[in-house]
C-alpha cells in the first residue's frame, strides 16, 4: 500500500474512532451537565423561596395547615410545593420521582428540604419536569454529530492533499535517482526540490551511494583500460622478438615449431588484452557515433570476412536484410565486431552442413535483426550469464576461444542501445535477435 | 634509408633495431624525449618511428617538431595507448601512420614499405611470379593477361604480403594477424589461413602450378622469388 494512502487511511480510521467514542458519550455527557445546571437552578429556586419565606413569614403560604402549591400553568413543567412536615427529620435532597399533578403522572427532578418555623417543621419542594431538562438533548446531539462529520470530511481531504504535496518528493527520488539512473551516468547532481528534512537526507544519501557505485565502476574500469595498456608493451616486445628469433638463420626448424607455439600462446594473450580493452573503451564511451552505413552491405562485408569458416564447416548462410535499410549515427567499427562476433559464433556452434539465417524485419518501433543458427544451443539456465566476461560453458567445444565473444557483442550493442534477447532450444539452434531502436535505422528509397 | 627510433623501451627498441637493419634501414635510436629532440632538430631521416608514451615528453609534441624540422620524414606512431583520440590527433598532426601496440614487425615493415610507395609515387608496381603478374596497385593476378576474377579480396591480401616479405617464412600468426588484425573477437587460434592458401592453389592451379608459393612444413608460408 502506498505511503500516502497509509497515512490518509490511518487519519481517517483515528478521526472516526474518535468521533465514534465522543457521539457514544455525548448523551451521559448532555446528562450529566443538564443534571448538574438543573440541580444549581433548584438550589436558586430554594434560596429565594426560603427568603420570600422568612420575610412576609409562612402563614402568607399555609393557613390552616393547607400547604401551598403552585404549578405553571398549562404544560407543569415546574412546581413549588410547601406544606407542613409531619417527620421531625431533616432532610436536604435532590432525587427523581413521579408526581401526579391534575390527573397526568410526570417525572420530575425534585429538591426536598425541610426548615423550621417557630416550632412548627416545613418542607418545600421544587421539581422541574424531566422532559424539559431532557428536552435540549437529542438537537444538541445531532448538531454535534453534524458539525463532527463535516470536520472530519474536510480534515481527511486537506490530509489527502498535504500527504500527496509532501510525499511528492519521495516519489521524485525514487523515480529519477534510482528508477531513471543508468551507468556510466555523467550528468551532474541535481538536487530534488523539498523542505522535508528527512527527504533532502534520503536524496543526498542516494546520492552518495550512487557516486560510490560509479567510482567503483570507473575505478574497475580505469583499471582494466590500464592493465590492458600496460599490458600491450611487455607483448609488443615478446612478439618482435619471437619474430626476430624466427628469422634468424641458425636456428634449427624444431626450435621454430617451439617459437611458433610461443607465438599462438602470445596470440592469446593479445586477444584477451586487446578484447578487454575494447569493451572498457566502449563502456567509457571512447568511441565516435558518426557513422552512416547500409546494414545490408554491413553484414555482406562481415559475411566476406567470416565466409571461409563457413566454408570449413559448409554451412549455409542466408542474409535476408532490406537494402534500404541504413543505420545512422553508428560506429561502424564496432558494429562489424558485433556481427563478426555474432556470426561467429553461430559458425563456432554449428554442426557441419548447418544454417544460418540472417533476417531483418520491421516492427512497430522497432527494426528487428534476427541471427539464427542451427547449432548446439543452450540450455535455459545459462542464457542468463552468456554475456558474462570468461564464462565458457562447454569446454571441449570451445578450445580455441575464451568467452569474451558474446560480451564484446553486449557491450557495442548497450552503446548504440540496441536490445538484445536470445532464445535456444539444445540441440536445435540459437536465434539472437537484435532490436535497433527507430532512430538507428532510415529507410531509403 | 635511415630510420629515427623513439623508444623508452630498450628491449623493444633493440628488436626493432635488429629487424629494421636485417632490412636494410640504418637506424638510430633514442630512449627519451630530449635526445629525440635534439636529433630531429639536427639530422634529417627517412622515418621516424614514435612511441606515443615517453615518460619525459609528450609524443605528441615531438611529432610537431618532426614535421617542422624534418617535413621529409614519414613518421609512424608506435603506442601502447590505443585510445581512439590519440589516433586521430596523431594522424591530424601530420602522423602517417599509427601502430598500435603489439604489433608485428613485418607489419611495421610493410606499413613503412606502403609509405615509401606513396611518397615515391611508385605509380605502377607489378611482379612477375612464374607464369602469373600481381599487379599490386589495381591489386590483380593475372596469368596470360588475363585477369583471375576468382582470387577473393583476403586471398589478394595474403599473396601481396607474402610477396611484399619474399623469400621469408611467414607464420600463420603473422597472416593472420595481417589480414584480420583490425577484428577483435575471441579466437586466437585460427587456422583459416591454411584454407585460404588451399583455394588460392586451387584457383591459380587451373591457370598453371604456382610453385613459388612453398608450404614450409610446420612452420607457415612463403614466396619464393629468386
Amino acid at each position: 500500500m502506498k505511503l500516502g494512502t497509509k497515512l490518509t487511511l490511518f487519519n481517517t480510521i483515528s478521526k472516526v474512532v474518535i468521533v465514534v467514542l465522543f457521539v457514544l458519550l455525548l448523551p451521559t455527557l448532555i446528562r450529566d451537565i443538564n443534571r448538574s445546571y438543573t440541580d444549581n437552578w433548584l438550589r436558586r429556586q430554594e434560596d429565594k423561596v426560603l427568603k420570600l419565606v422568612s420575610g412576609p413569614g409562612i402563614n402568607n403560604y399555609i393557613q390552616n395547615g393547607e400547604g401551598y402549591g403552585s404549578y405553571n400553568a398549562l404544560l407543569k413543567e415546574e412546581y413549588v410545593s410547601l406544606d407542613v412536615d409531619s417527620l421531625n427529620e431533616s432532610i436536604d435532597t435532590i432525587f427523581n420521582e413521579n408526581r401526579l399533578v391534575e390527573g397526568d403522572t410526570i417525572q420530575y427532578r425534585i429538591l426536598s428540604h425541610n426548615f423550621k418555623v417557630g416550632k412548627q417543621n416545613y418542607i418545600l419542594e421544587i421539581g422541574k419536569s424531566i422532559d424539559t431538562i431532557n428536552e435540549t438533548t437529542t438537537p444538541l446531539q445531532n448538531i454535534a454529530l453534524e458539525i463532527l462529520l463535516g470536520m472530519i470530511l474536510l480534515t481527511i481531504l486537506a490530509d489527502q492533499v498535504y500527504s500527496t504535496y509532501v510525499l511528492r518528493p519521495l516519489g521524485l527520488i525514487i523515480k529519477t535517482k534510482l528508477i531513471g539512473h543508468k551507468f556510466p551516468n555523467h550528468t551532474p547532481y541535481k538536487k530534488v526540490k523539498t523542505s522535508t528534512t528527512d527527504f533532502e537526507y534520503l536524496d543526498i544519501s542516494i546520492h552518495k551511494m550512487i557516486q560510490t557505485i560509479e567510482s567503483t565502476f570507473q575505478k574497475e574500469r580505469e583499471f582494466i583500460s590500464n592493465a590492458s595498456h600496460e599490458l600491450m608493451t611487455p607483448i609488443s616486445i615478446l612478439q618482435s622478438k619471437i619474430e626476430n628469433m624466427f628469422e634468424e638463420e641458425d636456428i634449427p626448424d624444431e626450435t621454430k615449431v617451439r617459437l611458433i607455439e610461443m607465438q599462438k600462446i602470445l596470440n592469446r594473450l593479445k586477444s584477451i588484452t586487446k578484447t578487454l580493452l575494447l569493451i572498457s573503451q566502449i563502456e567509457n564511451e571512447q568511441f565516435l557515433k558518426e557513422d552512416n552505413i547500409s546494414l545490408s552491405e554491413l553484414i555482406h562485408e562481415v559475411y566476406e570476412e567470416i565466409s571461409i569458416r563457413l566454408q570449413e564447416k559448409e554451412i549455409i548462410c542466408e542474409i535476408d536484410i532490406p537494402a534500404e535499410w541504413e543505420l545512422n549515427h553508428v560506429n561502424k567499427f564496432l558494429l562489424f565486431n558485433l556481427f563478426f562476433n555474432l556470426i561467429n559464433n553461430a559458425i563456432k556452434y554449428n554442426k557441419e552442413h548447418g544454417e544460418i539465417k540472417i533476417t531483418g524485419h520491421a516492427d512497430n518501433k522497432f527494426f528487428i535483426v534476427a541471427v539464427a543458427d542451427t547449432g548446439i544451443g543452450i540450455s535455459a539456465e545459462r542464457i542468463p550469464h552468456i554475456f558474462n566476461r570468461f564464462k565458457k560453458f562447454t569446454q571441449s567445444l570451445q578450445q580455441d576461444s575464451f568467452g569474451l565473444g558474446l560480451p564484446i557483442v553486449k557491450s557495442i550493442a548497450d552503446f548504440h542501445q540496441i536490445r538484445i534477447e536470445v532464445a535456444s532450444e539444445p540441440e536445435v539452434g540459437t536465434t539472437f535477435k537484435l532490436i535497433f531502436p527507430a532512430n538507428l535505422i532510415t529507410i531509403t528509397s | 634509408m635511415n630510420v629515427l627510433i623513439v623508444e623508452d623501451e630498450k628491449a623493444l627498441t633493440n628488436e626493432l633495431e635488429i629487424f629494421l637493419s636485417n632490412s636494410n634501414y640504418i637506424c638510430e635510436v633514442c630512449f627519451d624525449g630530449i635526445s629525440a629532440s635534439e636529433k630531429i632538430a639536427t639530422n634529417l631521416y627517412d622515418f621516424i618511428l614514435i612511441d606515443l608514451g615517453l615518460p619525459d615528453y609528450d609524443g605528441l609534441d615531438l611529432l610537431k617538431e618532426a614535421k617542422k624540422y624534418n617535413p621529409e620524414a614519414a613518421c609512424i606512431i608506435l603506442t601502447a595507448r590505443a585510445e581512439v583520440n590519440d589516433r586521430i590527433k596523431g594522424l591530424d598532426l601530420g602522423a602517417d601512420d599509427y601502430l598500435p601496440k603489439p604489433f608485428s614487425l613485418l607489419e611495421l615493415q610493410s606499413r613503412m614499405q606502403a609509405i615509401i610507395r606513396r611518397k615515391f609515387g611508385l605509380k605502377h608496381s607489378v611482379v612477375m611470379l612464374g607464369d602469373f603478374v600481381i599487379d599490386l596497385t589495381n591489386r590483380t593476378i593475372s596469368h596470360n593477361n588475363t585477369p583471375i576474377s576468382s582470387i577473393t579480396k583476403k586471398e589478394f591480401d595474403l599473396v601481396a604480403y607474402m610477396l611484399l616479405h619474399k623469400n621469408r617464412t611467414l607464420t600463420r600468426s603473422q597472416l593472420s594477424e595481417h589480414i584480420w588484425g583490425s577484428i577483435v573477437n575471441d579466437d586466437y587460434d585460427s587456422n583459416y589461413i591454411d584454407a585460404h592458401i588451399k583455394n588460392i592453389r586451387k584457383k591459380l592451379n587451373a591457370y598453371s602450378s604456382p610453385d613459388w608459393l612453398e608450404t614450409v612444413r610446420g612452420l607457415g608460408y612463403r614466396i619464393n622469388i629468386s
